[in-house]
């Protein structure tokens, strides 16, 4: 059915497509002690589907390209179109305007400043060794997650001048999008506009101020309440060089207010942030220093939503145990579950796990942080050992519940050592390494103290056996202990009580198998998996878990 | 150039200078903390004369934000005080005390013992205290009917079924020594009995104030918790009724003037003080006047003891029916 429409494409070159595909099976068996014990549960579980997206773009004039996305998809085990699905993925149109103004339109990716609007990466993926990038691929491609863009759906405008005079050039950005729609007898329409204008003043200097607002439409509803959350945020940028060492400065600020008009209950807060960021690149590598400050009713929809959402239910024995436990999102899930995640902007301050992210739940965005970071990126120590490594020191603004204030450590260091290299070997050896670290503290009396420890290793093997087929093997071992108290919020995100939480619990992920690549995009793995919760302060059983999966993917 | 990048490093130091001093949430040593004392319960004013406008206040200090409960138990009368706050401190502004009481009877001038409780905490903390003379409730923001103590007014006429009582009991009173026992068994009828407490014959003669949104109706009633055979429902029902006059003729008449009701169940044991305002009574279906309460022209007040006749025994004594400005007497 397809070929009239690629040989329309080869000839007239106004249709050309690209897409994605994707094969997936995995099987899950229950192994330790849990096999024996849990009598509820089934013993194993399999599935496996064929994903086929493709993407059409259409070009009926030069300035115009429709593009849409239909997704194929069959679920192992059916027949005769059983558990077959066809669904439109994406359907959007951008142009240009008198070869000026561009314009997209219909499901577009948006992304602005790491304070306005911004998507930040999950946790625990910072220098995740590379064996591990299939099952994250997946879960960012399932998610819509492109680097650090959010998927709305809406219109979106951006221009340019260039002025060759004192300023050089003026970039401006504008969009409006729909967050949420009408809801029968539900809340009203939440809309988010922005827009960006950039001042070039020379090769040196970029004055940007970039504003969102997003508010609930309320004469959609019957309700009489309308949430509010604007926020600004202003950048200025300086390039240079020091000793042939070029660098670059950013010092940004801004600030936010959040309410519910209508709702005489509902606090009105505002909250601002500064950061300043200094980027320095040497020939063996690249350093970045900063300060960061940001108050504690900061509030931003656009940067402050996160990625995984722990109140879903996760896809792998979502229920375990006798007595029919609901199991936590935990490292396995996070690495490997898209159903774990949010593709939808969140009006009030998600709930998070500290054991996973306790220093920066909401990314730069995180509210009531001041602190300094560091990193060292690309660091090659020697032609066959490259690092990276960054340092992150933070402190509350404000004490939470007390006047003792936390302080924060979070450090990552990263390490890949090319054994090929290193042993003039032939075929492709290397060897990768990472641990994360994260530390809580806070004094004061015993009721209040925060002695909080997470550490994740990581670390991964990869050996050619022939040309493009690799043995792999990684691990993953994540060990938490101490104390944390997670706030509970109301519904205007203001605490009104605490849980200290006592941890003490170890999660492996072990991993094995081959990998062949045909190209960069297209690929297949096959691997066993071996997956290992243990909570030792005897809230939630063991849970182990054995996966045996195969995946095939393919870029087009 | 190199200045501003000099003043551009500092900028964000400067905003962040301005530091807050306030804790985000609710203290975590409210809700978790140990309660220490750290200043002990002190009674500022003990032997107060509350007749003469004395009153007596507490002080003491915690460690912590906490929910504390002061209570003040009259020895010989029984009467009690209770007093709450939140707080980390117990001050004047926080437990003055003016000889009021909580629960009937009221206090005489007696020895107290006193308790500090706290919620949540075991703690408890006791003391005693004096009053030299007890508070008076019949002021000039008052106006008396009755309350028994130079026995029952002959001119405060009703009716009491054969076989049920009616009559002035000394000793155990809610106010002073004496009150009026209401009690008894009618099978036939749900009347008990009743007392019209005309006008021109209580104790105080003053003015009462017009505006119904200020004027209280106070009574204190003694119950048994008498519970029907029946229906396991509160048995006696007790209903008030007041008259107005308003063409003042000294007679009400039921064709053209106002009558204003309110009635509830005697569920309770010993006595308690009922406050109604009289901007909140209802008058009858049948009421033929004009619907405007005029506290001025109240002709009478009648107490009505009243229960189902197939389910027994009722009772509900009364003492001090007074009437108050502005707030109910124990406000």
């Amino acid at each position: 059915m397809l070929f009239p429409i690629l040989a329309q494409s080869q000839v007239k070159s106004k249709l050309w497509y690209d897409g994605n595909a994707r094969v997936m099976y995995n099987r899950d068996a229950l192994e330790g002690t849990l096999k024996e014990t849990d009598t509820v549960s089934t013993r194993s579980n399999g599935e496996g589907f064929t994903i086929l997206d493709l993407g059409f773009h259409f070009t009926p004039v030069d300035d115009i390209e429709i593009s849409s996305e239909i997704r194929l998809k069959n679920d192992f085990g059916g027949m005769w179109g059983n558990k077959s699905y066809v669904e439109l993925r994406r359907l959007s149109a951008k142009g240009v305007v008198n070869n000026k103004i561009a314009f997209s339109v219909g499901d577009i990716y948006l992304k602005q400043t790491k304070f306005t609007l911004y998507n930040y990466e999950q946790e625990l993926s910072e220098y995740e060794p590379s064996v591990f990038k299939f099952y994250r691929d997946f879960v960012n491609y399932e998610n819509y997650y492109q680097s650090n863009y959010w998927r709305l759906q809406g219109v979106q405008t951006n221009f340019s001048y260039n002025m060759y005079n004192f300023i050089e050039q003026l970039d401006f950005d504008a969009f409006a999008t729909r967050i949420r729609g009408l809801e029968w007898l539900g809340k009203p329409e939440l809309l988010m506009l922005g827009g960006s204008a950039v001042v070039t003043l020379s090769n040196k200097i970029n004055l940007g101020s970039h504003y969102v607002n997003t508010f609930e439409v309320l004469s959609s509803s019957n309700g009489t309440v309308a949430y509010y959350n604007p926020v600004f945020n202003t950048q200025l940028s300086y390039s240079g060089s020091l000793k042939d060492i070029p660098y670059k400065m950013l010092l940004e600020g801004g600030f936010s207010k959040r309410g519910w008009d209508g709702d005489s209950l509902a606090p009105e807060i505002k909250g601002y942030f500064t950061k300043v960021t200094i980027n320095a690149k040497g020939k063996k590598g690249e350093i970045n220093l900063g300060f960061r400050y940001v108050d504690t009713d900061f509030r931003s929809i656009g940067s402050q939503t996160r990625r995984i959402d722990n109140n879903n239910i996760t896809t792998t024995y979502p229920y375990y145990s006798n007595d029919y436990t609901q199991r936590k999102v935990s490292v396995l899930d996070m690495m490997s579950d898209p159903n774990v995640y949010n593709q939808n902007l969140s009006t009030s301050l998600m709930t998070y796990n500290p054991m996973y992210s306790s220093v920066s739940p909401y990314g730069d965005a995180t509210p009531n942080r001041i602190g300094l970071t560091a990193e060292i990126d690309n660091l090659d120590l020697t032609d066959f050992l490259s690092a990276k490594i960054q340092t992150q020191y933070f402190s509350e603004i404000i004490g939470q519940g007390t006047i003792h204030k936390r302080s924060f450590n979070k450090s990552a260091l990263h390490s890949l050592l090319f054994l090929d290299k290193l042993l003039s070997l032939n075929k492709h050896l290397s060897l990768e390494g990472s641990i994360n670290l994260e530390t809580v503290k806070r004094d004061g009396d015993d009721f209040e103290k925060i002695d909080f420890n997470s550490i994740l290793y990581s670390g991964s093997i990869s050996y050619e056996l022939i040309k493009n087929l690799k043995i792999i093997a990684g691990a993953k071992v994540f060990y938490v202990e101490g104390n944390e108290f997670i706030a509970e919020r109301d519904m205007y995100d203001q605490i009104n009580d605490y849980l200290n939480n006592i941890y003490d619990s170890k999660e492996t992920i072990l991993i094995g198998g081959l990998q062949h690549h045909f190209t960069d995009d297209i690929y297949f793995t096959m691997q066993y998996n071996q997956f290992n919760v243990l909570d030792k302060t005897n809230t939630y059983d063991e849970f182990s878990l054995g996966r045996l999966i195969f995946m095939f993917n393919m870029n087009l | 150039m190199k200045k501003l990048k000099f003043l551009l490093l500092l900028a964000p130091f400067f905003f962040a200078s301005c530091e807050k001093e306030k804790i985000e949430g609710p203290s975590l040593n409210d809700l978790y903390g140990e309660l220490n004392i750290l200043e002990s319960l002190s009674i500022v004013g003990d032997s107060a004369d509350f007749s003469i406008g004395e009153s007596i206040y507490f002080t003491a200090s915690f460690s912590k934000q906490v929910d504390w409960i002061i209570r003040i138990k009259g020895i010989n009368s029984g009467s009690v005080k209770i007093i709450t706050g939140k707080s980390n401190a117990i001050n004047q502004t926080n437990s003055l005390w003016n000889g009021s009481s909580t629960q009937l009877p009221f206090f005489i001038a007696e020895d107290c013992d006193l308790e500090l409780m706290f919620e949540i905490h075991d703690d408890t903390i006791l003391d005693k205290l004096n009053i030299e003379s007890p508070k008076l409730y019949n002021t000039e923001n008052t106006v008396l009917i009755t309350d028994f103590e130079n026995g029952f007014n002959p001119n405060f006429t009703g009716f009491f079924q054969a076989g049920c009582t009616k009559s002035l009991v000394t000793n155990g009173a809610g106010e002073g020594n004496k009150y009026l026992a209401q009690y008894g068994t009618c099978d036939w009828d749900w009347l008990i009995g009743y007392v019209d407490y005309f006008s021109d014959y209580w104790y105080d003669q003053e003015d009462l104030v017009n505006d119904p949104t200020k004027l209280y109706f106070n009574i204190m009633i003694n119950g048994a918790s008498t519970i029907s055979d029946v229906s396991n429902l509160p048995n006696s029902l007790f209903k008030l009724e007041f008259y107005e006059d308003e063409n003042g003729d000294d007679y009400y008449d039921a064709s053209s003037e106002d009558r204003y009701d309110y009635e509830f169940d005697v569920d309770w044991t010993g006595w308690r003080m009922i406050s109604i305002c009289y901007n909140d009574l209802i008058p009858p279906s049948s009421n033929a006047g004009d619907g405007v309460k005029e506290p001025s022209k109240i002709f009478k007040v009648r107490t009505l003891l009243l229960a189902n006749p197939e389910s027994g025994f009722a009772k509900a004594d009364v003492d001090f029916l007074i009437w108050s400005f502005n707030s109910p007497i124990l406000d």
